[in-house]
């Protein structure tokens, strides 16, 4: 039961901030409002069993990647609120990507309790302990997926670079 | 009142579609990137449910979320370097002003 209060309440929050992400009109206020869905993420992560995950949640898009938005919003903010009317085209095309995502989920999940008719309510939730889940996580990092890490890192000290040598190249050109 | 792995499902797709619809909707640059991290952390939210209720060997949906974020931080710097650069030539922050891109 009490389960089911924290998960519900924390549903009801990510949901609310993320709606108030797109609602405010500041974007200051928006940025506030997406770190906290994002905080909240890593909590939804934690109560899931998944510490190490919950830690790079709150670590890179509940504080690393607000605070990058946050200075690019001081830097480039010209004063004047971008005006946010949509067009009716507009919300036809949303409404109607929305409306066909959820009828392909509503499709996939009715597809799978064909395939199994008890569907995923025969799943339990995990019962491995802290160490057992560091351990799956270092064999999967390290031996099993040891070649995804290696492109996953190679990628992020490419873009590391590049984006100082692009920096340096502009730098020069703009003297 | 037990919380199935469908509750955590119908989390991540209300985050997805919250996500797409502040995508298409946004004009502002910098809501349009926070939207598609959104998209990103309803993906994230499901890969880790599955792994929680479905992989209790191997937990690949956490390792797979370790490397999603990982792509996803690589994206959002070069989205936001793209946007500094087009910001540079045009003053705003106005999607609809970034048609050259």
């Amino acid at each position: 039961m009490e389960n089911a209060v924290i998960f519900y309440t924390l549903s009801a929050l990510i949901i609310i901030f993320t709606g108030l992400t797109i609602k405010f009109r500041n974007i200051f206020y928006s940025l506030l409002s997406a770190m906290t869905a994002f905080l909240l993420v890593g909590v939804l992560f934690y109560l899931l069993g998944s510490e190490y995950n919950a830690i790079i949640q709150v670590a890179i898009y509940g504080l690393a990647v607000p605070i990058i938005l946050g200075v690019a919003i001081m830097f480039t903010n010209t004063k004047n609120e971008v005006k946010e009317k949509t067009s009716g085209r507009m919300k036809s095309v949303m409404f109607l990507t929305c409306g066909l995502f959820i009828l392909a989920m509503v499709y996939v999940v009715m597809a799978s309790l064909l395939i199994t008719p008890e569907g995923f309510s025969i799943a339990g939730k995990t019962t491995a302990s802290h160490y057992e889940v560091i351990q799956a996580f270092s064999r999967g990092i390290f031996i099993k997926y040891v070649w995804a890490f290696e492109l996953v890192s190679l990628i992020l000290t490419m873009v590391a670079a590049g984006l100082t040598l692009f920096k340096h190249a502009n730098t020069e050109e703009g003297r | 009142m037990e919380i199935t792995i469908y509750h955590y499902l119908a989390l991540g797709l209300a985050v997805f579609v919250l996500g797409i619809a502040g995508s298409i909707m946004s004009k502002h640059v910098i809501k349009m990137l926070i939207s598609i991290e959104f998209i990103l952390t309803g993906v994230n939210i499901n890969f880790v449910t599955f792994a929680s209720f479905c992989d209790n060997v191997n937990f690949n949906g956490y390792i797979f979320t370790l490397f999603y974020t990982a792509i996803g931080a690589v994206e959002f710097a070069l989205a936001l370097y793209i946007f500094y650069l087009m910001y540079r030539s045009k003053k705003t922050e106005n999607i609809d002003k970034y048609g050259e891109l």
